[in-house]
C-alpha cells in the first residue's frame, strides 16, 4: 500500500479514472451512434479536441498559478480573423510566419491580461471577464462586420486539416492534432523539469509563502498570461484552417469549453495541483462529447447546459473523492522523526540554568 | 567567548514608523555567529516590526544593517536570502502542494536550468540526514504536523547557507516533546555556527536555549545581556518598567450586586477551568499575552464558539449560552478586537451601525425601518460619547480609529447591556481618544454595568481595573485585587513564572 501511494498520488488515480470515463463515454456513444468507430468519427472528434487542447493548456499555465484566463474565446477569434486577412491579401507569405504572426497577435492580447491581473492587482475573473468582451468588440470593429472566405484564401489553409504526418494502415495522424500533443508534451515537460514550472505551482500552492520565498510572484504570473494569449494564437490559427470562414462570432464560447477541459482535467481551480495530461483528457472528453451529442441532433442549448453540469460535477466530485483520498496518503506514519544519537548537543547549558533561577 | 569572534549582522539605530506610531526607535543589535540570541519584549514592543525590516518586508525610516561590517540594503525577501538572512514564522510558510524536497529547494537559483529530479531528492536527503531527521523527500509537504513543517523550513534555510536565522515564536503552537526536537535542531544550526534570533513570549524556553538576551520596550532597546547575566525578574521588569503617571486611574468601584458567575469553563483545545465572578458596577480586567486565550474566552460568553464544559450564571440563572442573540437578549454585549473586521459595517453609515444589532425595534409601518428614530438615537450617542462627525450619515469608513470604537461602543451600549466586554478596546488609537475611552468605560461602571476589560496594554488594564483576570496559554494563572496589581507581578504571571513571584515579593 505504501508503494502505491509513493509512486501513484491521488491526482494520478483521478487522471486515471478520466480515461475510464471517456472509455465508458465512448462505448455508450458507440451504441447510439451508427458507425460511430470508424476513422471519420475519430478524425471528426479529434479536429475539435486538438483546438480545445491547445487552449487547455494555456488555461492551465494560468489556472495553476490561481488565475483563469477567460478572454481565449475572444482571442482565438481575433487571431483567425487577423491571420485569414493577413493570408487573404498576401496569398504567398510562408505559413510557418502566418502562425507565428497569429501567435505573437495572441501574446500581445495576453500581455495585456497579464499586466493587469499580475501588476495592476485585480481579480483575474474581472481583468479576462472585460477583456473577452473587448477583444470581441475589437473584432467586430476591425472586420467591419465583413467575414474572411476561404476562397480568398491560398489552398494551403483550407487542406491543412487533412494532412497527415504519418499514415499507418488506416489510422491517419493529422499534422495539426500532432501540433497539439507535441503541444502538451513540450508543456508538460516544461511543468515537470524546468524552475518555471514548478514556480507556477508553487505561487498557486499557497501564495503568501512564495511571496515570503522570494519567488517574483508577478512576473510568473504575467509570463503565464503571455503564453495562454500566444496559445490562443496558435489555437486561432487552426481555428482558421479548420474552419475556412471566420465571422464576428468565431470562437465565441469556446472559454467555457476550455475551462471545463481544465477543470474536469483535473486541475485544481485553487491552483496548485494539475498536469498538461490531465487538461489533454479533459478535453478529450469535453470534445468528444461535443461532437457526439452533434451527431446525436442534441441542441446546443442543451449542451452547454451538459457542460456546465461537467464544471460543476469535476469540482463537486474533486471536493468529495479527492480531498478523502489525499487525507487517506496523508495520515500514514510518514511523519518526522528526530535521531537524538546524531543529534547529540555538544554544547553544555549548565552554566545557563543556575543564572535564571530566582534568588529569594 | 562569543566576544572574540567577529559578528555576523549588526543593526544600529534603526527606527521605523507607522503613523502616530514610533514602531521602532533607534533600536540596535548585535548577532554573534554560533549563538543564540533571545529577543524579548512586550506585545507592542518592535519586535516584528525588526523581523520585517531584517526581512526587507519593510525598509526602516532610518538606522543601517551591517553584513561582515559592510553596509547592506534589504528591499526584499530574495535580496535578504541573498544575504543569507531567513526567517521562520509561527506559521510554517510551506507549499501543501509541493513535494518536501521541492519545498528544500524553492527557493533556490542556479540549479541548473533543468530540474534534476534524481539530484534534488539526494540532496534533500543530505540536508535532513545532517540535521538527523526522517521525512520522506517524495512526500507532499500537505499534512505534515507542525513541527514537520517548521524541520522542512530549517532544512530550507540551511540549504540556503542561512547564516542568520530569525525564528519568530516558532514553539508557540508545538507540544513539549516538539519542542524539544526543534531545540535539537537549533542547537545542531548554532554548532554550524548560524546566528539564530530567537522570539519567544515563553521565558522558560528563552533561558533554555538562549545565549544572549536582548530586550525591546514600547520599540526602544533597554537592554542586552549574557543569558547567564539575566534573571526571570530583571527579564520582566526591563520589560515593563515604564512610568504609569500618565495614565487614565479609574476611580474606586461601588461593587454592587453578584452579575456573572463563572465556573470551571473549558473550551477543548482554547482554554480550560477558568472561574471568576463580574459584579456590577466593576472592572475585570483579563491580562495575558497574546494567544492566551482570553479572546477565546469571551466568544464562548457571548455565545460565538460555545464551551465545551463548564457553568455560567449570569443573574443568579445558569445558563448555557449557545448563540449571541441570545446573549444579546441576557443583556451581554461584546466589543471586539478587531472593530474594522468585525465591529463595524464599514460602508453603512454612523447612524446605520449603531442600530444594527437591534434593528428590529427601530422599524415602523410595513416593516420599513424608522429613519426618524434610528438619528435620533445616533445623535444621542454622538453627544454622550463626543464622536467626532458632521453628521450620523457619514460613513465609519471615514471616520478616525479612536471615533470608529465609540460607534462600536454605542452600537454595544444601544442593546443596553448589563454586562459589557470589551476587547482591546483601545488598540490602535491615539493618545486622546483612548483617555476618551477609559473615561466612557469608568462612567460606564459608575452606571452599575458590569465591565470584562481585556488588553495587551498591561498598564491600561492596571489603571482601569478593580480586579485583574491573568490568563496564560488557556490557563487562568491567577486573580489578582488591591496591592497585588503590579506589572511586575502581572507579566511574571503572564509570562508563567507563578512561583517564582512570590518568592521574590
Amino acid at each position: 500500500m505504501n508503494t502505491i501511494k509513493r509512486y501513484l498520488r491521488p491526482e494520478q488515480i483521478r487522471e486515471l479514472s478520466l480515461i475510464v470515463i471517456i472509455v465508458i463515454a465512448l462505448l455508450i456513444f458507440g451504441t447510439q451512434i451508427n458507425n460511430y468507430f470508424s476513422i471519420r468519427t475519430f478524425n471528426r472528434i479529434s479536429a475539435s479536441v486538438m483546438i480545445i487542447t491547445v487552449l487547455a493548456v494555456g488555461q492551465t499555465l494560468v489556472v495553476l498559478t490561481r488565475n483563469i484566463d477567460l478572454s481565449v474565446g475572444s482571442i482565438v477569434g481575433l487571431t483567425a480573423y487577423v491571420a485569414g486577412d493577413i493570408i487573404s491579401k498576401n496569398n504567398d507569405l510562408d505559413p510557418l510566419l502566418l502562425v507565428l504572426i497569429a501567435m505573437g497577435i495572441g501574446a500581445g492580447f495576453g500581455i495585456v491580461n497579464g499586466l493587469l491581473v499580475a501588476y495592476g492587482n485585480i481579480p483575474a475573473v474581472i481583468v479576462t471577464l472585460g477583456t473577452l468582451a473587448i477583444y470581441r468588440g475589437l473584432l467586430v470593429e476591425i472586420s467591419n462586420a465583413q467575414s474572411i472566405l476561404v476562397s480568398n484564401m491560398p489552398d494551403w489553409v483550407g487542406d491543412l486539416p487533412r494532412v497527415n504526418l504519418l499514415t499507418i494502415g488506416d489510422f491517419e495522424l493529422r499534422v495539426l492534432v500532432a501540433i497539439a500533443i507535441a503541444t502538451v508534451i513540450l508543456f508538460q515537460l516544461m511543468l515537470t523539469y524546468l524552475p518555471y514550472g514548478r514556480r507556477l505551482y508553487a505561487i498557486g500552492s499557497n501564495p503568501e509563502a512564495a511571496h515570503v520565498a522570494g519567488l517574483p510572484a508577478r512576473r510568473i504570473v504575467f509570463i503565464a498570461y503571455i503564453l495562454s494569449g500566444a496559445l490562443a494564437g496558435l489555437a486561432g490559427f487552426m481555428f482558421l484552417a479548420r474552419f475556412g470562414t471566420i465571422t464576428v462570432g468565431a470562437g465565441v464560447g469556446l472559454e467555457l469549453q476550455v475551462v471545463a477541459a481544465v477543470v474536469v482535467g483535473g486541475v485544481n481551480i485553487f491552483g496548485g495541483t494539475g498536469t498538461m495530461i490531465g487538461a489533454m483528457l479533459g478535453s478529450v472528453l469535453i470534445g468528444t462529447l461535443e461532437q457526439s451529442l452533434i451527431r446525436m441532433n442534441i441542441n446546443e442549448f442543451w449542451k452547454d447546459a451538459l457542460l456546465g453540469l461537467f464544471i460543476l460535477l469535476a469540482i463537486v466530485s474533486d471536493a468529495l473523492i479527492l480531498n478523502r483520498l489525499r487525507d487517506l496518503w496523508t495520515s500514514d506514519e510518514m511523519e518526522l522523526r528526530v535521531d537524538s544519537e546524531k543529534t547529540q548537543a555538544p554544547v553544555s547549558i549548565e552554566h545557563k540554568e543556575t543564572g535564571h533561577v530566582a534568588k529569594p | 567567548m562569543t566576544d572574540e569572534r567577529k559578528p555576523i549582522l549588526t543593526i544600529n539605530g534603526m527606527s521605523k514608523r507607522f503613523g502616530a506610531t514610533q514602531a521602532l526607535d533607534k533600536v540596535s543589535l548585535t548577532l554573534y555567529p554560533g549563538e543564540v540570541h533571545a529577543l524579548l519584549g512586550e506585545n507592542g514592543a518592535g519586535k516584528s516590526t525588526l523581523i520585517k525590516i531584517m526581512t526587507g518586508i519593510y525598509q526602516p525610516d532610518e538606522g543601517q544593517m551591517l553584513l561582515d561590517g559592510k553596509p547592506i540594503e534589504i528591499h526584499n525577501t530574495a535580496q535578504a536570502q541573498s544575504h543569507g538572512i531567513a526567517a521562520i514564522y509561527q506559521e510554517p510558510m510551506i507549499f501543501p502542494d509541493l513535494n518536501v524536497a521541492e519545498n528544500i529547494f524553492i527557493s533556490h537559483q542556479g540549479r541548473g536550468a533543468i530540474v534534476n529530479w534524481g539530484k534534488m531528492y539526494r540532496d534533500a536527503e543530505d540536508i535532513l540526514a545532517k540535521l538527523g531527521v526522517h521525512i520522506d523527500v517524495r512526500r507532499q509537504a500537505r499534512g505534515l504536523t507542525l513541527a514537520a513543517q517548521q524541520t522542512v523550513e530549517i532544512a530550507k534555510a540551511l540549504s540556503l547557507k542561512t547564516r542568520v536565522l530569525i525564528m519568530d515564536e516558532p514553539t508557540a503552537s508545538l507540544s513539549a516533546h516538539e519542542v524539544a526536537q526543534l531545540f535539537r535542531l537549533v542547537r545542531n544550526l548554532r554548532d554550524q555556527g548560524v546566528a539564530i534570533l530567537f522570539i519567544s513570549h515563553r521565558l522558560e524556553e528563552v533561558f533554555e536555549i538562549s545565549d544572549r538576551i536582548t530586550i525591546f520596550r514600547d520599540g526602544q532597546f533597554v537592554s542586552s545581556n549574557l543569558a547567564s547575566d539575566v534573571t526571570t525578574q530583571s527579564a520582566i521588569h526591563d520589560m515593563v518598567g515604564r512610568d504609569m503617571e500618565s495614565f487614565f486611574v479609574k476611580d474606586k468601584a461601588k461593587r454592587g450586586e453578584l452579575l456573572l458567575s463563572v465556573r470551571g469553563l473549558t473550551k477543548y483545545g482554547k482554554f480550560s477551568d477558568i472561574s471568576f465572578d463580574v459584579y456590577h458596577g466593576e472592572v475585570l480586567g483579563f491580562a495575558g499575552l497574546v494567544g492566551a486565550g482570553r479572546t477565546d474566552v469571551a466568544l464562548a460568553l457571548f455565545g460565538i464558539e460555545p464551551a465545551d464544559e463548564g457553568q455560567i450564571i449570569f443573574d443568579g440563572e445558569p445558563i448555557t449560552m449557545t448563540s449571541p442573540a441570545q446573549a444579546t437578549d441576557l443583556g451581554i454585549a461584546y466589543v471586539p478586537e478587531d472593530r474594522r473586521e468585525h465591529g463595524l459595517v464599514l460602508p453603512m453609515s454612523i447612524a446605520s451601525n449603531i442600530t444594527l444589532p437591534i434593528l428590529k425595534k427601530y422599524l415602523g409601518r410595513f416593516g420599513l425601518v424608522n429613519y426618524t428614530a434610528e438619528h435620533e438615537t445616533a445623535e444621542a450617542y454622538r453627544k454622550r460619547l463626543s464622536i467626532r462627525t458632521n453628521s450620523v450619515d457619514v460613513q465609519a469608513n471615514d471616520l478616525s480609529g479612536g471615533n470608529q470604537q465609540k460607534v462600536v461602543l454605542s452600537k454595544w451600549l444601544n442593546t443596553n447591556p448589563r454586562l459589557l466586554i470589551l476587547d482591546e478596546p483601545t488598540r490602535g488609537i491615539d493618545v486622546g481618544a483612548k483617555a476618551e475611552v477609559h473615561s466612557i468605560v469608568n462612567q460606564l461602571a459608575q452606571d452599575g454595568l458590569g465591565i470584562i476589560l481585556i488588553s495587551s496594554d498591561l498598564p491600561e488594564v492596571l489603571a482601569m481595573s478593580d480586579r485583574v483576570l491573568v490568563m496564560r496559554e488557556g490557563q487562568q494563572m491567577g486573580i489578582f485585587e488591591g496591592d497585588e496589581i503590579d506589572q511586575e507581578v502581572i507579566m511574571t504571571a503572564a509570562m508563567g513564572q507563578a512561583e517564582q513571584t512570590r518568592m521574590s515579593s
